[in-house]
């Protein structure tokens, strides 16, 4: 016996109560510094219990047509409700589902849906740029036509942009008939036809020593008005590509 | 007395248990495991992630009704195109208001077929046919694209039915910006030809392939 037993008590007390703050700093330094949220797998309850597994994955209606505004855009557009009433003035329009979404389209006032992708206020992102790369949706968001209730796929963290921005071959899911994203005359025109992964766009690094910021080769305007389908390079790296 | 070590058989039982657990926290929380959740995430430290500013389609108290995007002011005129001008039955002045400029080209064929697949295929069908799966699902079926009555059409007419709507069918000139409209009908042309049919093209050909700046 080395300690009393009052001694030895206290060691333990204080052993945990070490522990427990070194604990709390790691969560803290965690969370706050590391910016990983585990907002993952957010899966809350909509208004309108809306099916993205039937209407895109069993009635193979595109991304697009609802979404429509994101190929010029930086938000990807929520459907206002005459968009649902394109079709459900016909379908099921007695339904005691849709009664919400009809009430917000004879009142005019629109549904509120819950955000389950959120970026903070000082991180920006553009979709239209992403959309005309050929980046299908589902790089980001998973597939959401196989989800009868979305959740949030990834951590859209820093960390995991910046993971795609440096290697964009290993995470860029090619562009599928599905989204509705235009690839140009050729339909597969997304996809390196070697590897099968997405078609990489040649991007030098515009200075040297680079600080990650490249240079990409953009086609050519074919016909005014549309826009013209380009291959993305590395991302840009440096802060002011997301925090302007 | 012998002393009792603190490491017995029952504390090494208990770290084996909590080995698992600690893991599985560990893995939800850096995201490396799905938790499903319909409480909005926690957010330990939050900085300025929520500003005080209008964020798009995201309620603010800074208007009346809430809403951040705001109607346009009266008046107001696109900067890309032009608002379609005509009512669902108004079509026999489309031909005279609206001429296709735009050239056909094997680019604008896949603009017209990428666009048709996503805005028409639901209810016309791949085929032009009128069976698409949301017809099937219970919406009125469309006449089909690929008869002689509507390769008389001439394309104004078809642009007309696109941006105006026809019947149960909604307007698309919302959707589709002006050149996509005439790329789509470009598309149905070509699907009509294939089926046999002889299109009845009013198509003025330009020297421009912009239908800008009218």
């Amino acid at each position: 016996m080395y300690f009393s037993k009052k001694l030895e008590n206290q060691i333990k007390l204080g052993g945990l109560l070490v522990a427990a703050a070194v604990g709390c700093l790691f969560l803290t330094g965690y969370f706050g510094f590391n910016n990983r949220v585990a907002d993952k797998g957010y899966r809350p309850e909509q208004p309108v219990p809306f099916s993205h597994k039937l209407h895109a994955g069993e009635l193979e209606i595109s991304c697009m047509y609802c979404h429509t505004g994101v190929e010029q855009s930086s938000h990807s557009p929520v459907p206002s409700t005459s968009t649902c009433m394109n079709c459900h003035s016909v379908v099921k329009s007695d339904s005691p589902k849709i009664k919400l979404v009809k009430e917000s389209y004879e009142n005019n006032t629109p549904i509120e849906w819950k955000r389950i992708h959120y970026l903070p206020g000082y991180a920006h992102f553009n979709h239209s740029r992403h959309i005309r790369a050929m980046i299908d949706c589902a790089s980001c968001h998973g597939q959401v036509e196989t989800m009868g209730v979305v959740h949030q796929e990834n951590r859209l963290s820093m960390g995991w942009c910046l993971d795609c921005h440096r290697n964009p071959e290993q995470y860029i899911v090619p562009a599928r008939p599905i989204s509705g994203i235009f690839t140009g005359v050729d339909p597969m025109n997304a996809v390196n036809k070697e590897t099968g992964k997405y078609k990489l766009a040649v991007s030098k690094p515009i200075t040297s020593p680079q600080f990650g910021q490249y240079e990409t080769e953009i086609p050519k305007t074919i016909v005014e008005g549309i826009p013209t389908p380009k291959h993305a390079g590395f991302g840009p790296e440096n802060c002011s590509a997301c925090h302007h | 007395m012998e002393k009792k070590s603190i490491i017995n058989g029952k504390t090494i039982f208990g770290i084996i248990l909590a080995i698992p657990v600690v893991l599985f926290v560990a893995g939800v929380l850096s995201a490396q495991i799905p938790w499903f959740s319909e409480k909005p995430p926690l957010e330990f430290n939050s900085d300025m992630d929520n500003q005080f500013k209008a964020k798009t389609q995201q309620g603010t108290s800074f208007f009346a009704d809430r809403a951040t995007s705001r109607p346009p002011v009266e008046g107001t005129v696109p900067r890309e195109g032009s608002k379609y001008k005509l009512q669902m039955n108004e079509v026999a002045s489309a031909d005279s208001l609206y001429k296709n400029t735009l050239v056909k080209n094997d680019f604008v064929l896949a603009r017209g077929k990428n666009r048709f697949n996503t805005f028409c295929l639901p209810c016309h069908g791949a085929d032009g046919k009128g069976q698409g799966k949301v017809v099937q699902k219970g919406f009125a079926p469309p006449p089909s694209l690929v008869v002689q009555k509507a390769s008389d059409y001439t394309d104004s007419k078809i642009f007309h039915i696109i941006s105006a709507g026809q019947g149960v069918m909604p307007k698309y000139a919302d959707k589709l910006s002006e050149v996509d409209r005439w790329a789509v009908v470009h598309y149905i042309r070509s699907i009509q030809e294939k089926n046999g049919l002889k299109p009845n093209s009013n198509q003025q050909l330009a020297l421009s392939t912009s239908t800008k700046g009218e």
